[in-house]
């Protein structure tokens, strides 16, 4: 059964995603929505070209459409498994691009562009916020190791190309790795405390 | 180093999705008996999944949320025209012969076959070679700027436009195909890309002769209401 564009605002993503896997259009937009800029945030912050992240995106969304939403509630928020999916398929596209590199820039202190107070939701501010958080996380860490990981999230490159890119044993590169995620983690944690 | 000391130095990697493949399966297979592993994946999965939040902000254009919700609102017509009708081919194949609610549309459907068997002369070649059988053949045609393909295997065919101008809101790509001198909707609603491609697949190939593709309003038609925008004639043995 098909709802208004009002019912379904009120719903949570989990409550949405069976309505999408229904095939109910509004479900889709209002999923579409509150996730699609964040979705084209990151295709163009992997793939580094508006068309290129565009095409990303729409392919991410129509696979959510058409698989039926196969979401997993033990695989965290459905936020993140959407993102995931459209960071794994702009990667792919980046691999199957001429242009190999991706756009790094370690020295970015761009945040998330602001929109006007009243134009965002409590959530969406409250995202905001952790994207503030996360960012301020990654700035903090030491150089070494906000490169691996961001070569490693946002370039898609293994820990053994990371290993011969920054000339640095692979053992290096994991130790960084994971050193670098657990002071992220341990900052999350704090700011949830 | 034990086992799991080994493994924990790759769980980052796994959770950042660049472990080597063959590793990754390893490595959740360790996982199962390893509940250190499974905890230190539990524990820094937030830190991954927070990751995408720090892109720098920026608006996706508006014409990709309506390509998108054009195409789930075409997707979603489809699928309850197929729910709503026990046999959705067959029962609009009966309407246009006369049968039904469609019957109006004859003339139409008619006029449509006639004016197809005649361009299928002139835009149409096939591509493929050989006799039947469920080798892949391919068609094409080409009108109004646009190149179409379908390419028949087994039962169905894939239909793959190219260069199709971009279409307003309410509007969607709708394909027909013409069976013994009548047109019938193949309940198949599409959208061009950003690139003009567009793309959907024809369950039933049997008996065609003509395949085509129409501008109609949101949610299709059981009949054309607009001239084909490119045909694919489909050479029979």
């Amino acid at each position: 059964m098909a709802v208004d564009r009002e019912k379904a605002e009120r719903l949570a993503d989990e409550e949405l995603m069976p309505l999408i896997a229904a095939k109910d259009p509004e479900a889709f937009a209002v999923f579409y929505d509150r996730h699609g800029g964040a979705a084209y945030s990151l295709a163009y912050r992997v793939v580094g070209d508006a068309g290129a992240a565009e095409d990303v995106t729409q392919e991410a969304f129509i696979s959510l459409w058409r698989s039926g939403a196969r979401y997993d509630r033990t695989r965290g928020s459905v936020r993140a498994w959407m993102l995931s999916i459209v960071r794994n398929r702009a990667i792919d596209a980046l691999r199957a691009g001429a242009g190999r590199a991706p756009k790094l820039n370690f020295d970015d202190d761009s945040v998330l562009e602001q929109r006007p107070a009243e134009e965002r939701t409590e959530e969406e501010a409250m995202r905001h916020e952790t994207a503030g958080e996360i960012r301020g996380a990654l700035d903090r860490l030491p150089n070494d190791q906000s490169k691996v990981i961001e070569l490693a999230y946002f370039g898609g490159f293994s820990q053994s190309e990371i290993s011969q890119m920054l000339g640095v044993p692979l053992g290096t590169v994991k130790g960084r790795m994971r050193l670098g995620l657990e002071k992220i983690r341990g900052e999350l944690a704090e700011g949830l405390a | 180093m034990n086992e799991h000391e080994r493994w924990s130095e790759d769980v980052a990697a796994y959770l950042l999705g660049v472990l080597e493949p063959g590793r990754a399966t390893e490595l959740e297979r360790h996982a199962e008996t390893c509940e250190r592993c499974r905890q230190a994946m539990r524990w820094l999965a937030p830190a991954v999944d927070a990751l995408p939040e720090t892109a720098p902000r920026r608006e996706p254009p508006p014409a990709l949320r309506e390509r998108l919700l054009a195409e789930v609102r075409a997707d979603a017509a489809a699928a309850q025209g197929g729910e709503a009708d026990a046999g959705p081919l067959e029962q609009i194949t009966g309407w246009l012969r006369g049968a039904g609610p469609g019957r109006r549309w004859r003339p139409l459907a008619a006029g449509f076959a006639v004016v197809l068997v005649l361009i299928a002369g002139f835009v149409g070649y096939q591509v493929g070679s050989g006799g039947g059988g469920n080798s892949p053949r391919t068609y094409t045609g080409a009108e109004n700027g646009i190149t179409a393909e379908v390419v028949s295997e087994g039962q169905g065919a894939e239909l793959n436009l190219a260069h199709v101008e971009s279409l307003p809101p309410d509007k969607v790509l709708e394909a027909w195909v013409q069976r013994e001198g009548e047109v019938e909707p193949v309940k198949a609603l599409f959208v061009p890309d950003r690139d003009g491609n567009a793309s959907t697949m024809i369950a039933d190939m049997h008996g065609v002769e003509v395949v085509m593709v129409t501008r109609e309003p949101q949610g299709g038609t059981s009949a054309p209401t607009s001239t084909p925008i490119v045909t694919v004639p489909i050479a029979t043995d």
